[in-house]
């Protein structure tokens, strides 16, 4: 019996061929057919075939056992092996239908969306296709290590891509952002598998440690630290609070790029690291609030950050740090529930749901703001305005994306979001704190619903503001609209999956899950009083947005009349300082610091080796005077020399 | 049979004007002449030590010791010509340009 699984290690490896083909020959072979594009499509969707099939194959149960493990020795070094392979599970299948399925679809969209780039689009393919790689590669780990090696791969693939256009300075200067504070994160990672490869004994197996965890319990301060560092490697790649100010400015990529890589995928990674880890994370239940409240506040933060902001790409990138911390508060309290009460909840299972949710509806907001970008050259909403009569399938996608992202049923957004605020406020019970973390995820889902319909109505809705960008405005290609309309369909429908068993597949075994049916699900969410409190709260952002940016009986001005609301405002456009605290950072502190440690190179450490130097200098200058040239003196000191021998060797040598 | 003493003491006395030539004299043919004294100063010893102790050793030692002086002498005065070729004198005190 054959296994679709048992070619599992293949995905990651096609993308890579693509890499290399397209990076080598792209501007050779590929001249007459986008320089590669349409190679980086093939192989694209060779993985998200094998990757679908895979998956279903697992979240079927169509492989024995549930989880597929393939290793092979990579390294043994005296008393550890680390080993390369295959882990795929049910969470696994989850991100592999997500990554390979929107990669794929974003290739397509970018045959489009790249068509004017002329030979650099050998470079972009290239890239595009090793990040696939490496986030299939990601998702398919068998182990921490390796995770880690894949990890710092989709990190470079960002930091290329976000510096694409490289002679623009502000592109070249965000890619180092991007690449310098995520890396901050990658060290705490670092730091978290030194913690577990001690505390696990050396071995950083998923299936090792998922099977023996209860064996290393007790004494947990330890465990708490390796588990706190671990999310710290999920807080620099997921733009959390306080490492999130390097995904706005990432926005300088190509669209193409900021949809798959800083929304629907990597940024996906550290969610992805945390809801691995979970197995260990459930045990340390200090860790699991810090993860929770770190993502109510980056929800909250992020949401607030929205509200003004006149770049298209920027509203949506805070989205993404909002929705991002919507995941992690999800995972957190699901975790600290767990603990403290051994029950089944829906924590992990909702932060899951609105991890693939926010993939599709995210990456199709993302695309649709690309398809605008691309009618009117410009991202700045406010040159844009009723430009619905010319993109009349952008438009009607993105108001679906729009919808979704708001948390109106029956959409996609509204299923997730709600088992998230419904689990938050389950908790209060347990600690009083998630009631205040249940208060800021409805702000935010308030929140969520105004900017999102102030960036739909800004941008299709009303009369062009700008008639030069009205007017050179034109419908998308069909290879870009049509993945906008796939998109969409799933924008739409994938939060239908919870009626699919999607809760009992994706949970751990460890939460003992059970089945419901859909009849069921319904009946918890809508006689729950909760719900219709979210349902209001996304009623309430769009009403807000319609009143000002279309019926325009609240004019947004009044928010900047006063000197205090026009403080604010700034302090919002500022992203509350968190720049300005970075660069001060970076040039006051890190700098300083370098300067201390140049000083202390070149006064001390050079000063130690130089002052070798001049002394032996010095005495040399000393000592070679007693070179005279003259060949008696010299005779004549080794005369004295063998008669002092001589003595010496009479008084003390024994000789007589 | 003459005691060894008077050989040693010879030597020593031949030895010592020979030092003191080396180290004093400005010509570079006497000093090379005091050099010949020194060796003949050993000479006189493997020679006295060999006829004392009966054992023949010494005396060879000794033809091969004038041998190579005589070799040593040849490239001696050749680089002393050379010297009075190149520079005029062949007085050392003068010939001192290898120095610091």
């Amino acid at each position: 019996m054959m296994y679709w699984s048992e070619l599992a290690w293949l995905i990651p490896i096609i993308p890579l061929i693509s890499f290399v083909v397209v990076g080598f020959l792209g501007n050779k072979a590929f001249k007459r057919i986008e320089n590669g594009g349409y190679f980086a499509i093939l192989m694209a969707a060779v993985a998200c075939f094998l990757s679908l099939m895979v998956a279903f194959e697992i979240l079927t149960g169509g492989y024995p056992g549930g989880t597929f493990i393939q290793s092979m020795n990579w390294m043994t070094v005296p008393g550890f092996t680390f080993n390369m392979g295959i882990y795929i599970d049910t969470l696994t299948a989850l991100m592999l239908i997500v990554v390979s399925f929107i990669s794929t679809l974003v290739v397509i969209y970018s045959v489009g969306y790249m068509h004017e780039e002329g030979e650099k689009k050998r470079r972009y393919y290239a890239e595009i296709s090793l990040f696939i790689c490496a986030m299939l590669g990601l998702v398919l780990s068998s182990n921490f290590l390796q995770m880690f090696i894949f990890w710092e791969i989709v990190g470079l693939c960002s930091y290329l891509l976000i510096g694409f256009w490289n002679t623009k300075p502000s592109a070249a200067s965000a890619a180092k952002k991007a690449f310098l504070v995520t890396r901050i994160g990658d060290i705490m990672f670092m730091l978290g598998l030194f913690i577990f490869f001690v505390w696990f004994q050396g071995n950083l197996d998923f299936s090792y440690i998922f099977n023996n965890v209860d064996a290393f319990l007790g004494g947990n301060d330890l465990l708490t630290l390796g588990t706190f560092f671990i999310f710290g490697g999920a807080i620099g790649k997921s733009a959390q609070f306080p490492l999130h100010d390097w995904l706005p400015d990432a926005m300088e990529g190509p669209t193409t790029v900021s949809a798959l890589i800083h929304a629907a995928t990597m940024v996906k990674a550290g969610v992805y690291l945390v809801a691995r880890t979970y197995p260990v994370m459930v045990e340390t239940p200090n860790t699991m609030l810090i993860i929770a409240i770190i993502g109510g506040i980056t929800a909250l933060m992020a949401a607030t950050m929205a509200l003004n902001n006149p770049n298209i790409k920027r509203v949506l990138a805070y989205s993404t740090i909002s929705q991002l911390g919507y995941m992690f508060l999800a995972l957190g309290t699901g975790g600290y529930l767990f603990f403290h009460t051994q029950e089944t909840n829906a924590g992990f299972m909702s932060g899951m749901f609105h991890l693939m949710n926010h993939a599709f509806f995210k990456a199709l907001l993302f695309l649709s703001a690309g398809a605008v970008i691309h009618a009117v050259h410009t991202e700045d909403m406010r040159l844009m305005g009723g430009l619905s009569k010319k993109l009349k399938i952008t438009s009607l996608v993105m108001l679906i994306g729009c919808i979704s992202i708001a948390g109106i049923p029956p959409l996609s957004g509204f299923w997730s979001k709600d088992e998230i605020l419904a689990v938050v406020f389950e908790t209060g019970a347990e600690n009083p704190l998630f009631y205040v973390l249940y208060i800021m995820g409805i702000l935010t889902a308030f929140m969520t619903a105004f900017y999102m319909f102030r960036l739909w109505y800004m941008t299709f809705a009303g009369e062009p503001r700008d008639h030069h960008v009205y007017d050179h405005a034109h419908e998308s290609p069909k290879v870009m609209w049509v993945p906008l309309a796939i998109l969409a369909a799933l924008a739409f429908g994938s939060g239908f999956a919870l009626f699919f068993g999607f809760s009992e597949a994706i949970q751990p075994t460890m939460f003992h899950p059970h089945a419901e049916t859909w009849t069921q699900i319904l009946e918890i969410v809508f006689t729950d009083v909760l719900t219709y409190l979210s349902i209001i709260a996304a009623v309430l952002g769009i009403f807000l947005a319609y009143l000002m940016y279309r019926k325009r009986s609240i004019n947004p001005d009044v928010f900047v009349a006063t000197p205090a609301r026009r403080k604010i405002y700034g302090l919002l456009l500022a992203r509350y300082g968190f720049t300005a605290a970075y660069d001060w950072i970076g040039l006051k502190v890190v700098y300083g610091v370098a300067k201390a440690v140049d000083w202390f190179d070149r006064k001390v450490i050079d000063g130690i080796v130089n002052g070798f130097a001049i002394v032996t200098i010095k005495v040399g200058n000393i000592v070679r005077r007693g070179q005279t040239g003259f060949v008696q003196s010299y005779a004549a000191l080794v005369v004295a020399g063998v008669s002092i021998i001589v003595i010496l060797l009479f008084l003390f040598g024994g000789v007589i | 049979m003459i005691a060894i003493e008077y050989f040693i003491g010879l030597s020593a006395i031949l030895f010592i004007i020979g030092a003191v030539g080396v180290l004093t004299r400005k010509s570079a043919i006497v000093v090379l002449m005091c050099i010949e004294l020194m060796l003949n100063a050993a000479n006189i010893n493997f020679v006295a030590f060999s006829a004392y102790s009966g054992n023949m050793n010494g005396m060879v030692f000794a033809l091969v010791s004038i041998a190579i002086a005589a070799a040593e002498v040849a490239v001696g005065l050749a680089i002393v010509l050379n010297l009075y070729k190149a520079r005029d004198t062949i007085g050392l005190d003068e010939v001192n340009l290898l120095r610091w």
